[in-house]
């Protein structure tokens, strides 16, 4: 009961922070409506007419404001934050204080990303209304469904991100992994639904934890069925369940090395 | 003559600082190298985003075909490149003023503008010029005139990339902190710069060939590669001289309003 209390005032102080610092937030928004709005000219232009891959231009607009919200709601200096924590020595301060290392850091960026999936969401619902409007044939009551898709694309996202930048502990640079992830999950679910693929990459990325960030929910969200729903959501688990597994993995291999030196 | 004298001081001094600069890169040949294969790496997954769309629908997008797109990306990508190679400290603009680091920048006998752009380079901005130019390679083949208009885009892109930056950030000696504005106009300017003209409509088009002039980055190179004309080339360069010279001017008449902020640093 205590560890829960513990870890809820870091999230609660997190989101506190969140709602401090405005300016932040007004700047993600206007960066999130410039993509959007870039990104519905060159689908309108791309859809000429009809169908693309079984997505109507409507779907199309409105899977990009979910995946991009998800991206952007994630967004958390995790990567760096762990970089910066190893390389400093800083992570070393950390050891001795009443509460793990890897769940603080995730409770402290719950906060942020709690914050942001309400304040992006509120802005992509308000662009996909005025660019394309409703989505036919959407059910408000399957929302707590693809929110939960979306959770766990989140924890997906922040655990792996989380596992790259404890890398730190044995690689001196790593930042090449970042990119490479960011792009595998920009190419594969962010930018592209995985029906745009080729079929042999389908086939590929539907095994990866990629397409599982934001694919699964975009596509949720612009054409539910519970087919898809208990395909997903089971795979997004088990990835989920990996992704935590290996953050605490790497915390442990790499603390057992660490050597502080007073100061 | 006198002007040409001027210019060629500014080019020795900007030759100067590039000298130093990389000088400085190579000391972390192994960090130099992972940031410039980073950002070429990043780069290099949108063609695979330009490859998947062209698949699904055939013909082109915007009037652009997908070689037309590799050749905007290029030039967009090695442009920034440039812009970031030898002026990086053109995003740091807001910074300086309100920390108050100008002053080092005003103590120095040479032009302060152009002191304070080179003072820095960015290690990744090589990935993106090499990332250009492996583009073009594989996309455009020998041709000289796209290799021409290759050329000249990215010293003019480079160039306005940097006016606007200058613009956007000088902002900051009228109505405060304007660091928000330049890294939205930056964004503007990628994004405009991107994807193929003929996706955007009204506003957004005025935009791009007055305020954020994309369409002489770019847009108007490829036009030139397709069909050359002798007025569409005075045009670009002339658009880059007036821009650029706007943008020294406005960055000196906001200078006057700087107070200092009696700051001490050293710089190394």
């Amino acid at each position: 009961m205590r560890s829960v209390r513990k870890y809820g005032t870091v999230l609660r102080i997190s989101l506190e922070n969140a709602f401090a610092y405005r300016s932040t937030a007004v700047g993600g928004l206007l960066f999130y409506s410039l993509f959007i709005f870039v990104f519905f000219n060159l689908w309108r232009a791309i859809y000429q007419g009809g169908e693309v891959a079984g997505y109507s231009l409507t779907q199309m607009v409105w899977y990009l404001c979910i995946t991009e919200l998800i991206v952007f709601a994630c967004r958390s200096s995790v990567f760096a934050q762990m970089n910066e924590d190893v390389k400093s020595g800083n992570i070393s301060y950390q050891l001795n204080r009443p509460y793990h290392y890897v769940l603080y850091q995730f409770f402290n960026a719950l906060g942020g990303m709690t914050f942001n999936l309400f304040l992006y969401g509120a802005l992509a619902i308000v662009l996909g209304l005025v660019m394309v409007g409703p989505i036919p044939g959407f059910r408000l009551h399957n929302l707590p469904f693809i929110l939960l898709s979306g959770v766990l694309g989140m924890v997906i996202n922040f655990f792996l991100l989380m596992t790259l930048g404890l890398t730190a502990f044995r690689l001196e640079e790593n930042t090449a992994f970042y990119f490479l992830y960011q792009k595998l999950v920009f190419m594969l679910g962010m930018f592209i639904p995985v029906e745009f693929l080729p079929p042999w990459l389908q086939g590929i990325a539907r095994w990866l934890p990629f397409s599982y960030v934001a694919w699964a929910p975009g596509r949720l969200f612009v054409a539910f069925s519970w087919d898809f729903f208990w395909q997903v959501i089971p795979v997004q688990l088990a990835w989920a369940g990996v992704a935590v597994s290996l953050a605490f993995v790497m915390y442990n291999f790499g603390i057992r090395g660490l050597q502080a030196h007073g100061g | 003559m006198g002007a040409l004298k001027d210019l060629g001081k500014t080019l020795r001094l900007i030759g100067l600082y590039f000298k130093v600069n990389l000088a400085s890169a190579m000391e972390y040949r192994g960090s130099f190298w992972l940031q410039a294969f980073g950002m070429a790496l990043s780069n290099g997954s949108f063609v695979f985003f330009w490859w998947i769309a062209f698949q699904q629908i055939g013909g082109s997008i915007g009037g652009y075909d997908f070689k037309d797109v590799m050749f905007i990306w290029a030039v967009t990508s090695s442009a920034f490149g440039a812009a970031n190679i030898f002026f990086a400290n053109m995003n740091g603009i807001t910074r300086i003023i309100i920390n108050g680091e100008l002053d080092t920048f005003l103590l120095q006998p040479k032009d302060v503008l152009i002191s304070l752009l080179c003072a820095k380079t960015s290690l990744g901005a090589w990935g993106d010029l090499g990332y250009g130019v492996i583009l073009m390679a594989l996309t455009q083949g020998p041709s000289k005139m796209a290799w021409g208009m290759f050329i000249a885009g990215v010293i003019v892109g480079g160039l306005l990339m940097t006016a606007v930056a200058v613009t956007a950030h000088s902002l900051t000696f009228y109505f405060g902190d304007a660091a928000l504005i330049g890294g939205m106009v930056q964004e503007f300017v990628l994004n405009f710069s991107l994807y193929p003209v003929g996706i955007y409509r009204g506003f957004v088009r005025v935009l791009m060939y007055t305020v954020i002039p994309a369409f002489f980055m770019v847009h108007l190179p490829l036009k030139l590669v397709r069909d050359f004309s002798w007025s569409g080339l005075i045009a670009l360069l002339g658009v880059c001289i007036v821009y650029c010279s706007f943008a020294y001017w406005f960055f000196y008449r906001g200078l006057k309003k700087y107070e200092s902020g009696n700051l001490v640093i050293t710089r190394i």
